[in-house]
């Protein structure tokens, strides 16, 4: 597969192909063998993460989210065709994108995430990087090789926090906007999750290493 | 607008105590002296306290061998430079009173550091690297960062055990240490080389962000079966090491793609490792970009990283009242506005 063509794109573990298909263009997605890798590792998350990919597009797609739908799925060959999103990364455009556009952009990113954790997915690597803006300013949520089922609600709030960390890193001066715009998406979807998700999400934040609020948190149990 | 400047820096966050001697004008710094005594515990892990009074006795004549062999005299001195944290509180105070005072005495300039930025700024410094991936591996810390709008801004760190403390307390537990490190090698590294075959352990990868506690139970359960089984134990660190290196590299990447930086430096105590560096260095050449991990005289906690470290903050007025220098335990590196950081 990987003779011959040359990547569109090279992503962090798999290579991105342009294809044609009756007319249609499609991206072949496939996961690449990593020298730094312990061959049982490659070959177990290979197969996995393109399985679990497949089925998660496939679901996502048919709830209404903004994902390529796949038309191939071959966990075997470690490759999935689906359809081609054009656009660039969020983390790419992100400056470029006026306050008022982007705020929309991170409210439907909100309710898209929403609709993932209601039906027990998380993403597991909900990052900028992982979201596709096309021309209209429509998100989409690519990669969910780390995505998975849970009814655990540290998953959703772990996928929360990706994104936040990611806008920290990446665009500091927009985060606080996009995420304030996020949770009113997330909140109007799932008004019930947004509560626990949200307290859940700072918890984890303190848990970094060196965090000096952490203890401060520990001594107002005893104040109160 | 500066002449010749001279500073002097104290570690002393941890286990170790260090005094480095650094002199420069502008982009041009030479490290003259970097002296370092390390505490080692008899039994355990560091015993804080114990630490203390290691840095409280060494502390003297440290200073006394970095000074001679920088062939300076402390008059001279144009700052004094120490790490004020992240770190354990009985250590970091033993560096920071001999600043505090010695800033007072002679009259001269303290620049607070932070020991992270320390880490990665010396490892800048040695390869000339201007804008790096980082990752930062010791026995405290475990992150991922890039500098952005004059910080290092974390995109991924442990959310539960640093790497060195996994291997650390593994060690421990197992029955392997102390001592943590023979002739040079992690004693995980040199249990490792008894082992053969690999056995699958918890993986868990969140994003650039890691988890290493399910990967500690579940290899200490293990080396609890094979106890008395050198073999068998073997591949237990084999696995363990595996596993942990083969998660550190895959969010490096991952952070390596989101970023498309062209350099990947590795820093901090773990940053001595021959597996860790070589996965690093295979992984940064898929994407075409330069790897370098800090040498061991540098890599560990030192003085002289914090004196080119002081050296950066004095050249940009970065200074400290020594009746305000007060440690800091928690004092994360994205916490530290840098002046000498682009915007």
């Amino acid at each position: 597969m990987a003779t011959g063509l040359k990547p569109l794109y090279m992503g962090a573990e798999a290579h991105i192909y342009l294809i044609e298909i009756l007319g249609e263009k499609f991206v072949a997605k496939y996961r690449i063998s990593k020298p730094y890798r312990h061959p049982v590792y490659d070959r177990i998350f290979r197969y996995q993460r393109t399985k679990t990919e497949g089925r998660i597009l496939v679901e996502l797609y048919l709830k209404n989210v903004n994902v390529p739908p796949p038309l191939i799925i071959d966990p075997a060959n470690s490759l999935i065709i689906m359809k081609y999103i054009i656009g660039d990364k969020l983390s790419e455009v992100i400056d470029s994108i006026p306050n008022q556009q982007l705020s929309a952009v991170a409210k439907r990113i909100g309710e898209m995430t929403a609709v993932m954790h209601i039906n027990r997915i998380y993403h597991g690597d909900l990052s900028l990087g992982n979201i596709i803006i096309t021309n209209t300013l429509k998100p989409y949520i690519i990669d969910f090789g780390l995505a998975g089922y849970s009814s655990d609600v540290e998953e959703y709030a772990i996928d929360i926090h990706l994104l936040r960390r990611s806008l920290n890193a990446l665009a500091p001066e927009k985060s606080e906007l996009f995420m304030d715009n996020f949770w009113k998406g997330y909140r109007g979807v799932a008004p019930l999750l947004y509560e626990e998700v949200k307290e859940r999400v700072y918890e984890i934040a303190l848990r970094g290493r060196y965090v000096s609020e952490r203890i401060k948190k520990r001594f107002e149990k005893y104040v109160e | 607008m500066h002449g010749e400047v001279l500073i002097v820096g104290f570690e002393s966050t941890s286990h170790t105590f260090g005094v480095g001697v650094v002199t420069g004008r502008g982009e041009h710094v030479k490290i003259l002296a970097n002296i370092n005594d390390r505490y080692v515990p008899l039994k355990g892990g560091i015993h804080p306290r114990e630490a203390a009074q290691h840095h409280v006795k060494t502390a003297p004549r440290v200073l006394k061998i970095a000074i001679e062999k920088a062939g300076i005299s402390i008059g001279d001195v144009s700052g004094f430079a120490v790490s004020l944290g992240p770190g354990l509180g009985p250590c970091l105070r033993v560096g920071a009173s001999l600043a505090r005072f010695l800033s007072s005495y002679y009259n001269k300039p303290l620049i607070p550091v932070n020991h992270a930025v320390a880490h990665v700024e010396i490892g800048k410094f040695l390869y000339n690297f201007r804008d790096p991936l980082v990752i930062y591996v010791s026995g405290g810390n475990t992150l991922i960062a890039v500098q952005r709008k004059k910080r290092y801004r974390v995109l991924g760190e442990t959310l539960d055990l640093p790497l060195g403390n996994l291997l650390d307390t593994f060690a421990r537990e197992a029955g392997l240490a102390p001592p943590y490190v023979v002739n040079g090698k992690h004693v995980v590294d040199l249990c490792a080389e008894k082992g053969s075959s690999f056995i699958p352990l918890p993986y868990s990868v969140k994003g650039i962000d890691l988890s290493f506690s399910g990967l500690l139970t579940a290899a200490l359960k293990l080396a609890e079966k094979y106890k008395g089984d050198p073999e068998k134990l073997g591949d237990v660190c084999l696995s363990l090491r595996e596993t942990a290196f083969n998660m550190l590299v895959e969010v490096a990447e991952r952070a390596l793609v989101l970023t498309s930086k062209k350099q990947v430096l590795l820093v901090g105590g773990v940053a001595a490792n021959t597996y860790l560096k070589e996965k690093l260095s295979k992984m940064a050449e898929l994407h075409n970009a330069v790897y370098a991990g800090t040498p061991p005289e540098y890599s560990g906690d030192n003085g002289a990283m914090i004196a080119y470290t002081g050296y950066l903050g004095y050249i940009n007025g970065l200074r400290i009242d020594p009746e305000k220098a007060i440690v800091r335990q928690r004092w994360r590196i994205d916490e530290v506005d840098l002046p000498w950081l682009p915007d």
